[in-house]
């Protein structure tokens, strides 16, 4: 009974991997096959030949690979930053008790609804006028400052979790606020700082609109640029676009692959309220 | 926790290095041309969205002379990509730090320019002499409300493209009019997933020079009035043909946007004849595309072979303040010798004298280009340009659907676009 | 007595700000400056004829641009599209997530490996993804999907994913569920793991079974996680763009766009700010309502 039920489990498990997995195994095929204006038929699914040349024609085209190394450090300043500044906001707003707390948390929330579709203008003029258009400060600026109240918003929920039991042991030990921010909140909201690590990484690796918007220079600009331009290029060789994406994709999932090792630790355990 | 943030700290400072390293390369070759010119007084930013095949013969060839002939003006040459192009633009704009010269589509001009975003130029120095010495057509894509707002760049237009090996397997040459293509692609209509026309969409760019060769008209000459024009009995009877053709099984998918599309279907074998601008040839070249297709003047109907203008004209933005070194650049970029080697990548020049040069239509596929360029029709110029193009694409894609018949399709578009011509 | 109490609240508020204050000023300055001043702009912007030329006037027109909304065919299919977004993908990545996240929670080897395959749709630009999307649901008999429904005999002709409607729509709630399961997943597993084990433990004693554990500990323990992947869900989903854009960019006819793909068209195509911005206040209070709603929905449930 046991081992029927884990078989059908793992079966969901794997099935669900087949139809996680097919539209990648689709690109990481096409990207290795020639001449790919045209479809395919029949279409493959699993690489029938290895054709490298498209991966080459793209690292070497363009600077691509000079951008590539650009975002890497757009994406990764802004992720620690933004992990920095987001977490101290959610504290404040999770352990502190203070007047209009609610209401501008409130207003937060509502910030998230309205899209910003437009707000790239009134953006860029503050960049502007604080003399920071063309400058990776003034796009990380911009990354952190429009993501904050999303980011606050979700850790706050998970600062809010922490037992108030913890905290009195360390007020107790005459430790201050500061002391169970880092030495108490952090630790064990690691698992949700780690995926918030994440969705930052991934957020600004991935931007596109703002980063063209603020980097002037050409040998400053990120990586999804190079890719929206080899895509406007290329018009429908998809076998280069897919090489282009998956380059341009992989530092991502590693990224993923190397937090992901934390996040397995687990959320709070009933270990650490009692001892 | 640690760990990783001692990990983070190291891949930033490794990223922040190799970036700053290839940073410092640049800043020092910048460095060393101020040095060995001195002052640079006057600065410029110019954006363009050339290719790569473009951009490399602009910045080793073009750029150099300029340097040259103006060497206090110091040019920073950006490319941009087209998609989100437009917001790009705007953006700069509403922050007061648009480029001062943009080598911008020709479509685009009069919104900006009644955006007020231009600087006019029928007045400046040497003007009279360069509008005398360009294409008629090209050049009144820069005019708007009684001024010119930029120069004319290059042109370009579509010409029919047909496949060799097709044409070959029912021993048939190049058609010159509609009714042999139409001739043809019923000869060719047996074959599995073989169409004869790879017509490239319902919208404003594909349609209209089957729609114009056919008969149809859009507006009258100058364009302030659609009734009476785009649904006259020759312009419905147009839109009527193209829609028999579609249901006959002649006109490819692509027509919708549908696999597969005109340059793969082209490759495949999918295709009698597409339409396409030199930039199918220029990026194709490596590929060997000449030996398997048949470049022709597009297929004459009932009121001729008329195919649709493109191209890009290079405009000064009003926030310039280097608007003389402005205008020397665009006027340099004007020059014959300039428009010459841009021409020798395939871009027709706008500059007559340019285009007759040898250099440029001896070649054989550039003349079928500027042949056809000789009976092609503009867009409508008009600061609503996208709003008419919309309107456009939708009665035409309606039509194709069988969502409605042309003649009341073209009837209500009328009143539509008369609306927006009038504003 | 009274002024008395109020001064000392006055006190007692300004020493919480300056203890908090510490913590949450960067936060805050960078949300005033970098989201709250661009929503009241954007606010702004909806009620005068917007002109972007640094220096130039935008004449105050009131309602005007609210109601050209409204005279506009597209907006109402956008609308609905956008409200089938909701309707379509919140649900069903909900389901799947927590589902997903219960089995692999209790999983006992693979766990990690699970996650981590099941996130990387997440993790990947929605660009790319949307390409992926566009190439794999492309018409005719060379289009993957229909290869493969065609070899299935689940049907005879090719199918134009994007030459329709409804399938067209289709595509984009498939790739919208498909890239967001994954972060549900991840999101409830935290939170199983916040559930302590001493529920399941007496719960066991009292003879439960794995369902009614799933039911009647699982599910109401993880309701405050529910309410905010909900609310983010509801947020992503009104604020859908790329996927739209890329795929069918309102193709065909005008019948598919959503909200944000019509808001980015009619400000940076047509140069229309004033009623794009007012289109975006309206769905900023559409979001606003449905939330309230979903909250009072979740609260009555659980009384």
């Amino acid at each position: 009974m046991r081992d029927i039920k884990k078989i059908i489990l793992y079966g969901v498990l794997c099935a669900g991997l087949l139809v996680t997995f097919t539209p990648f195994l689709y690109m990481i095929t096409t990207s290795l096959t020639k001449d790919t204006y045209a479809l395919p038929y029949p279409p493959n699914v699993l690489p029938n030949q290895f054709y490298y040349q498209n991966y080459i024609e793209v690292w070497q085209s363009n600077n691509f690979n000079r951008y590539f190394l650009n975002s890497f450090f757009v994406a990764i300043t802004t992720m620690i930053c933004n992990v920095f500044i987001s977490s101290l906001t959610a504290y404040g707003f999770a352990k502190f008790k203070f007047p209009l707390k609610e209401f501008i948390f409130k207003c937060f929330i509502i910030s998230m609804m309205v899209p910003g579709i437009l707000n790239i203008i009134p953006q860029f003029t503050v960049i502007q006028s604080l003399g920071l258009v063309d400058t990776y400060t003034g796009l990380i600026i911009l990354y952190v400052g429009s993501g904050i109240a999303g980011s606050t918003f979700f850790l706050r929920g998970f600062f809010e979790g922490i037992p108030k039991e913890l905290e009195e042991s360390v007020t107790i030990d005459g430790g201050s606020r500061w002391t169970i921010f880092h030495k108490i909140v952090l630790p064990l909201a690691a698992p949700s700082i780690g995926t918030f690590s994440i969705f930052a990484f991934s957020g600004a690796w991935d931007e596109f609109f703002a980063a063209l918007t603020i980097i002037k220079t050409e040998a400053k600009r990120t990586l999804p640029i190079a890719l929206r331009m080899f895509e406007g290029k290329h018009a429908s060789d998809y076998g280069l676009i897919f090489a282009a994406s998956i380059i341009a994709v992989t530092p991502i999932i590693l990224v993923f692959i190397i937090f992901q090792k934390q996040l397995v630790r687990g959320g709070i355990s009933e270990g650490s309220i009692k001892g | 926790m640690k760990r990783i943030v001692t990990l983070l700290v190291m891949m930033t400072l490794l990223a922040s290095t190799l970036a700053g390293c290839k940073g410092d390369e640049g800043a020092e070759k910048t460095g060393n041309a101020t040095d060995s010119t001195k002052a640079k007084s006057e600065s410029l930013l110019f954006w363009h969205t050339y290719s790569d095949a473009e951009e490399q013969v602009f910045l080793e060839q073009v750029m150099p002379q300029f340097e040259e002939l103006y060497p206090n003006v110091d040019v920073e040459v950006v490319r941009m990509p087209y998609d989100g192009l437009k917001q790009q633009l705007i953006t700069s704009i509403a922050g007061g730090v648009a480029p001062d010269v943009m080598r911008m589509d020709i479509i685009w001009v009069p919104e900006f320019a009644n955006m007020g975003a231009l600087e006019k130029v029928s007045d400046k120095n040497g003007f009279e002499a360069i509008k005398n010495n360009v294409f008629e057509g090209p050049l009144n894509t820069t005019f708007y409300q009684g001024e010119y707002y930029g120069l004319p760049l290059n042109t370009n237009t579509k010409i029919a493209i047909y496949n060799k090996q097709l044409l070959d397997s029912i021993s048939a040459e190049a058609p010159t009019t509609f009714d042999e293509l139409i001739d043809l692609s019923r000869q060719l209509k047996g074959q599995d997933d073989v169409w004869g026309i790879g017509l490239s969409g319902t919208h404003a760019w594909g349609m209209p020079p089957y729609f114009w060769s056919l008969g149809g008209r859009i507006t009258n000459d100058d364009y302030s009035k659609a009734s009476g024009f785009i649904n006259s009995p020759e312009s419905v009877s147009a839109l009527e043909t193209i829609v028999a053709l579609n249901d006959e099984g002649l006109i490819g998918p692509c027509i919708l946007g549908e696999e597969p599309g005109t340059w793969g279907g082209m490759e495949a074998n999918n295709y009698l004849m597409i339409d396409d601008g030199p930039w199918y040839f220029s990026m194709q070249r490596e590929a060997g595309i000449e030996d398997l297709v048949v470049p022709e003047l597009f297929p004459a109907g009932s009121a001729g072979s008329h195919s649709i203008i493109g191209g890009e004209d290079v405009v000064m933005f009003s926030s310039s303040k280097a608007k003389d070194a402005a205008w020397n650049f665009m006027s340099f970029l004007l020059s014959e010798e300039t428009q010459v080697t841009m021409g020798g990548t395939g871009l027709i020049p706008a500059l007559k004298s340019a285009a007759n040069n040898e250099a440029f239509s001896n070649d054989p596929i550039n003349s079928i280009y500027v042949k056809q360029l000789e009976t092609a029709y503009p867009r409508t110029p008009h600061y609503k340009w996208e709003k008419i193009s919309e309107e456009f694409q939708l009665t035409f894609e309606m039509a194709i659907r069988k969502e409605g018949e042309p003649q009341v399709l073209l009837d209500e578009l009328a009143v539509r676009l008369d609306s927006i011509l009038s504003e | 007595m009274d002024t008395n109490l109020l001064q000392n609240r006055i006190k007692k508020g300004i020493k919480e700000w300056l203890e908090v204050l510490p913590y949450i000023a960067i936060g805050l300055i960078l949300v005033f400056v970098f989201v709250f001043y661009p929503l009241f702009k954007n606010f702004y912007i909806s009620v005068t004829e917007y002109t972007i030329i640094p220096g130039a006037e935008s004449p105050f027109v009131g309602i005007e641009n609210y109601k050209q909304i409204f005279n506009d065919d597209k907006f109402y299919y956008a609308f609905r599209n956008s409200v089938l977004m909701v309707l379509v993908t919140v649900p069903t990545q909900i389901i799947f997530g927590v589902v997903l996240a219960y089995i692999i929670d209790n999983a006992r080897k693979g766990k990690t490996f699970f996650k981590t395959a099941y996130y990387i749709p997440v993790i990947t630009s929605w660009i790319v993804v949307s390409y992926i999307f566009k190439y794999i649901f492309a018409g005719g008999k060379g289009g993957f999907m229909n290869y493969i429904l065609m070899n299935l005999h689940i049907i005879s002709e090719p199918i134009g994913w994007f030459q329709n409607t409804w399938t067209a729509l289709a595509v984009t709630w498939i790739l919208s569920i498909w890239k967001g399961i994954g972060w549900c997943m991840i999101i409830y597993i935290a939170g199983l793991q916040g559930i302590p084990k001493m529920l399941y433990e007496s719960a066991a004693l009292d003879g439960a079974s794995e369902y009614q554990k799933f039911r009647f500990i699982t599910i109401p323990q993880l309701a405050p996680i529910t309410f905010f992947i909900l609310i983010n869900l509801t947020i992503g989903a009104f604020n859908s763009f790329i996927q739209t854009y890329i795929l069918t960019n309102g193709a065909p006819m005008n019948t598919t766009h959503v909200m944000m793909s019509l808001m980015y068209a009619r400000a940076f195509q047509n140069f229309e700010f004033g009623i794009a911005s007012a289109m975006g206040v309206l769905q900023g209070a559409v979001i606003l309502c449905i939330i309230i709603f979903q909250k009072w929905v979740i609260k009555k449930s659980e009384r």
